[in-house]
């Protein structure tokens, strides 16, 4: 007790008599806290919904059986007949658009006589159909009829009322027959009959998956095995739930780099926390050395102080909680769509504090307090009495050694360039980011050599053209190198951030820019209505589409069929491509750097295929390879011929020709068409034919161009968190800028007083004070700059590339930058407002005299 | 005309809610050239009165004239203006900025007043206190005499009508403060400048032309040399 009495009296209640100093402090380490916490939180509801949309009304099955193109209805017979306590449970699996609200619903289709009483309370299924209260399924007729569906009750509909829903290319005016309640999550999934399901998605003579419930105590590994022995090749057992294993696996990446991004905001208010504390053993030398005199161990002084830090630690992690959480509501609406459109379809899941969030957020912010505070503490504890309780006011300066600092900072380069070669662990670029921590640190140790070179040689030049103000200030961040050199520190790796990420968004943004000239070659593009994700290809009849091929001007229509399949433990995409127009029209970017007039026509008849190149690096695989695919009740082995560059998923494509496909998967009917328009013909008179021909259907209809408008926003789309990211990491720095300048005035007090004494004015004062701020706004810019660059470097050819798999080619943002830049000096030189207010407003008579 | 003149002044300060009479109702005048030592206890209203006569603060009543310059009604601004052409100051502690060398220190009133020709100004007046060969050092190569000089120097650069040492040699040994306080009663006879110096050593007190002896915010004693 006495030590905790000691602590509150010596440490903690001093803390107090500068309130905006340490407010501006715990803001910073809160901020941190927060954007840790909220892309904690924002990733756990936006990948927990990975029983994706899917999932829903599972219930409790434990295998399912799926294959490429569905499962044939011969497998539910077999299944059904085979002399085993199994509950077989077919189903068909898509989605509808509600036109009214253009929401798009998972549409699924179940075997309603037999399983509608997993599904619908028997407190539900009273009540005629065609009364106004919930009820489950009706009649028989109501069954066979494609138009009945039964809702979920988040939909806010009643049974009886009708509903225009898109399926497909298809519009459809529906019957609600019964709500039922939603299961927590509220996915509201619209159902029909299975026959009714078949009918309307014309899948005929298949399933989309069959759900099995296993005996009780069944031992799955071995039921996994019984049954795939009862199944045809290309049809494959395995437990319920797994596409959303694979979904989060391939999600992992993703959330690994955004978390470590998040810690960027963590790393600048390490420095800021380092400097505080730095700070306050300076100004508590003579106060370390009594109680050092009157008996404290050097121990005790080592724990005041990372106790002092671990308050500010704990205060901003008590603060951060809440604020994370709040920015979590934001952030998941980010990430969700990226995910939606990079990835999978899903709902996020509730936003949830739990006791995890709250460990992480005292871990990070005390930790990372303490962690700061460590080395200035100990500079503390080494404190000789008798020298900290000499009298006579003596500055006291961190003894630097810039020459030994630049050598490691050297050191500590090499290091980072040599990591940056080192592959990829267990998918996971972890090198790639040792290099760029070493490379931050390396800057923050070169930092010292870089101001006091620069100072000393600019500070006349300085003082002749902006006046003696300049000349001061720029004198006086080299007097007080050690704390400018951390300010510098904290604010350039802040800016760090911001330009190697601008730089990596900007490349990659031109790379996909430049990649869609080649891969969008048609003047038309259709798809089914509906908004695009990654898991979902809604398709085109194929009567619509000969007709559309037979419409006057149109010289040639690609035809495009995709299917989600699962290689390796990991979603990817099956395609199957029927390219109508020659060659000579396509771009198409191979690794190869071969032209698509030869790589494409090796497509044709043969079993061979192109995949992209986030599969080629996920599965390690090349041109040359050979991998099998089970497709339809056949296992199917093709020829690898190329890899092409890829930027519209990370899910990874495989490419191969479509009536090789037809042989195995009988579903002619494509997801996306691509026209070219003839010679002669104008694109809008052909695009006005088309949009007649489809009137009345849910068929969107882009030119080349809207397309590339469409990709592009979302791609800015997908960065958006990253923008929201670095803007916090940069507000973290000036924030904690702004408190350090305080502490400067504060600590310089009588050198301003005395300049008051000398006859400055306080508009000098003012501005010697601003000047300063603009002059750490400048050196954290042009060191923030270089190691930007040089982090861009690791982003976009060492974390990237392992992450992903993608190649992205090296493009300046430049006019990005450069705002950026200029704001956030900007900001910095507006951090110092306060502090120069507050410098004024010293009264010269309190601060100089000795009295 | 005498340089300075106070009338009648009071000065009261508010501590900790605890009303404290530094001066009470002090009257003296100044003449150009004239050497005048302010004793007095500790807490009897020496660097009070510095203060105010420096344009540093306002009397509570009363009236204080700089060089015919009533400085009761003067705001921020021109309280500075002021400053930079009447007044120099020199500090117990010497008050060097330490980031700066001699010779910068020295120029460091006419660079604020936006004078040109500082430097030369600046040389000249190191030239007054002999130290023109050390202009170069920053003030920790310098010694306690030598940075009082330069303290000197920098109080005498602009040529003001009046100089305010608050206890110019508390920091020096004797025979060192014996060689500053000779420089300073020799520059202020040769520049014709005033100087009024608050000090507890009678040594100090010795050298100077008036001696107006404080006692609790009152001028107890006036002696002319």
């Amino acid at each position: 007790m006495p030590y905790l009495q000691l602590f509150y009296r010596l440490m903690f209640r001093p803390l107090f008599r500068e309130p905006v100093r340490l407010g501006l402090t715990v803001l910073a380490v809160a901020l941190g806290v927060a954007v840790v916490v909220a892309i904690d939180l924002a990733g756990d509801a936006a990948a927990g919904s990975f029983h994706s949309s899917m999932e829903t009304l599972t219930g409790d099955n434990d295998l399912e059986i799926v294959a490429t193109g569905g499962v044939p209805e011969s497998v539910v017979r077999t299944l059904a007949t085979e002399p085993y306590l199994l509950r077989v449970s077919p189903r068909m699996e898509d989605y509808a658009i509600v036109r009214e609200s253009k929401q798009t619903l998972p549409l699924i289709g179940i075997d309603l006589i037999a399983e509608s009483y997993r599904y619908f309370r028997p407190a539900d299924t009273e009540g005629s159909a065609r009364g106004g209260n919930k009820s489950g399924p009706g009649s028989l007729e109501d069954l066979e009829d494609s138009a009945s569906i039964w809702v979920g009750s988040h939909l806010g509909r009643r049974p009886g009322e009708k509903i225009d829903l898109s399926i497909n290319d298809q519009s459809f005016r529906s019957t609600i027959r019964g709500v039922y309640p939603d299961q927590s999550g509220g996915d509201g999934a619209i159902v029909m009959d299975i026959a009714a399901a078949q009918q309307v998605l014309h899948r005929f003579g298949r399933v989309d998956r069959v759900l099995l419930k296993l005996p009780p105590n069944a031992n799955h590994a071995e039921w996994v095995t019984r049954i795939e022995g009862l199944l045809p090749p290309g049809v494959t057992a395995r437990p319920e739930g797994t596409a959303t294993s694979e979904n989060r696996r391939m999600l992992a990446a993703f959330r690994w780099n955004l978390r470590l991004l998040s810690y960027i905001a963590l790393v600048v208010g390490a420095f800021l926390i380092y400097n505080t504390i730095s700070v306050s053993v300076v100004r508590r030398r003579p106060e370390i050395g009594i109680v050092r005199a009157l008996g404290a161990s050097r121990f005790a002084v080592l724990s005041a102080f990372l106790g002092e830090a671990g308050c500010m630690g704990l205060a901003g992690s008590l603060l951060g909680l809440p604020l994370g959480k709040a920015m979590a509501v934001g952030a998941v609406k980010l990430m969700s769509s990226t995910v939606q459109s990079l990835y999978v379809s899903s709902r996020p899941g509730p936003i949830t504090l739990t006791p995890s969030s709250f460990a992480l957020a005292i871990v990070v912010g005390m930790g990372l307090a303490m962690a700061s505070a460590i080395s200035p503490a100990r500079e503390a504890m080494f404190v000789p009495p008798a020298e900290a309780m000499a009298r006579g006011r003596r500055e006291f300066r961190a003894r630097l050694n810039k020459t030994r600092d630049l050598i490691l900072a050297l050191v500590l380069a090499v290091l980072a360039v040599a990591a940056s070669f080192a592959p990829a662990i267990a998918g996971k670029p972890v090198f790639g980011y040792a290099a760029a921590l070493l490379l931050i640190i390396a800057a923050a140790h070169a930092i010292p050599a870089l101001v006091a070179f620069l100072s000393r040689r600019t500070s006349k030049a300085l003082g002749k053209v902006f006046g003696v103000e300049a000349l001061l200030a720029s004198q006086s961040l080299v007097a007080s190198l050690g704390r400018t050199s951390v300010l510098v520190g904290a604010l350039s790796t802040a800016v760090a951030m911001m330009t190697s990420v601008g730089i990596m968004v900007g490349s990659f943004r031109q790379t996909v820019v430049n990649w869609m000239d080649m891969e969008l070659p048609a003047d038309l593009y259709l798809r089914p209505a509906g908004d695009p994700a990654p898991d979902r290809h809604p398709t085109i009849s194929l009567e619509l589409v000969d007709e559309i091929a037979n419409l006057p001007g149109v010289a040639a229509v690609d035809r495009l069929r995709a299917y989600e399949i699962s290689f390796e433990g990991m979603p990817a995409t099956l395609a199957s491509v029927d390219l109508r127009a020659p060659d000579s029209r396509r771009g198409t970017d191979f690794v190869s750097g071969r032209p698509a007039r030869e790589v494409l026509p090796k497509l044709r008849g043969q079993y061979n295929a192109i995949i992209s190149e986030p599969f080629s690096y996920k599965h390690r695989l090349r041109t040359g390879d050979w991998l099998t695919l089970p497709l339809g009740e056949s296992q199917v082995r093709l020829k690898i011929i190329d890899v092409s560059y890829d930027y519209g998923s990370e899910r990874g494509y495989i490419v191969m020709d479509r009536d090789m496909l037809l042989k195995f998967l009988p579903d002619p009917a494509p997801s996306n068409l691509a026209v070219f328009v003839a010679p002669g013909s104008a694109v809008e008179e052909v695009r006005e034919r088309i949009r007649e021909a489809t009137a009345g259907r849910p068929i969107l209809i882009f030119s080349d161009r809207d397309l590339r408008a469409e990709a592009i926003r979302i791609f800015d789309r997908t960065f958006a968190i990253t923008y929201a990211l670095e803007a916090v990491a940069v507000l973290v720095a000036v924030i904690g800028i702004a408190g350090a300048l305080l502490a400067l005035v504060i600590d310089r007090r009588r050198e301003l007083g005395l300049l008051r004494f000398l006859g400055a004015s306080t508009g000098q004062i003012r501005r010697l004070i601003l000047v300063e701020a603009g002059l750490l706004g400048l050196l954290a810019n042009l060191v923030g700059f270089v190691l930007g660059y040089s982090l861009s470097l690791i982003l976009v050819f060492v974390i990237n590339k392992q992450s992903f798999g993608w190649t992205i080619r090296f493009h300046w943002p430049v006019t990005v930058l450069l705002g950026a830049l200029t704001v956030v000096y900007l900001a910095t030189v507006v951090s110092g407002f306060y502090p120069a207010w507050i410098a004024v407003r010293l009264n010269p008579l309190e601060v100089v005299h000795e009295e | 005309m005498p340089i300075l003149s106070l009338h009648d002044v009071r000065k009261e300060y508010l501590t900790d809610g605890q009303r404290v009479l530094a001066l009470n109702g002090v009257t003296m005048e100044v003449a150009a050239g004239e050497f005048v030592a302010i004793v007095g206890r500790s807490g009897c209203g020496k660097s009070t009165l510095l203060n105010l006569a420096g344009a540093m603060d306002f009397p509570t009543s009363g009236s204080v004239t700089v060089d015919g310059v009533c400085t009761t009604n003067l705001n921020d601004a021109e309280q500075t203006r002021l400053r930079r052409k009447k007044v120099g100051f020199v500090f117990q502690s010497f008050q060097l900025l330490h980031t700066l060398t001699a010779v910068e220190n020295i120029e460091l009133p006419l660079l604020l007043a936006g004078e040109p020709r500082a430097r030369e100004a600046a040389i000249e007046s190191l030239k007054w206190v002999e130290l023109d060969g050390l202009g170069d050092r920053f003030p920790h190569q310098l010694s306690g005499g030598q940075m009082q000089r330069v303290a000197i120097a920098r109080a005498l650069v602009h040529a003001p009508k009046i100089i305010l040492a608050d206890e110019p040699t508390g920091n020096l040994d004797t025979i060192t403060g014996g060689v500053v306080l000779e420089f300073l009663q020799r520059l202020t006879h040769a520049k014709g400048t005033a100087t009024v110096m608050a000090t507890h050593s009678q040594e100090a007190a010795n050298l100077s032309d008036t001696v107006v002896r404080l006692r609790d915010g009152n001028i107890e004693e006036v002696t002319r040399r």
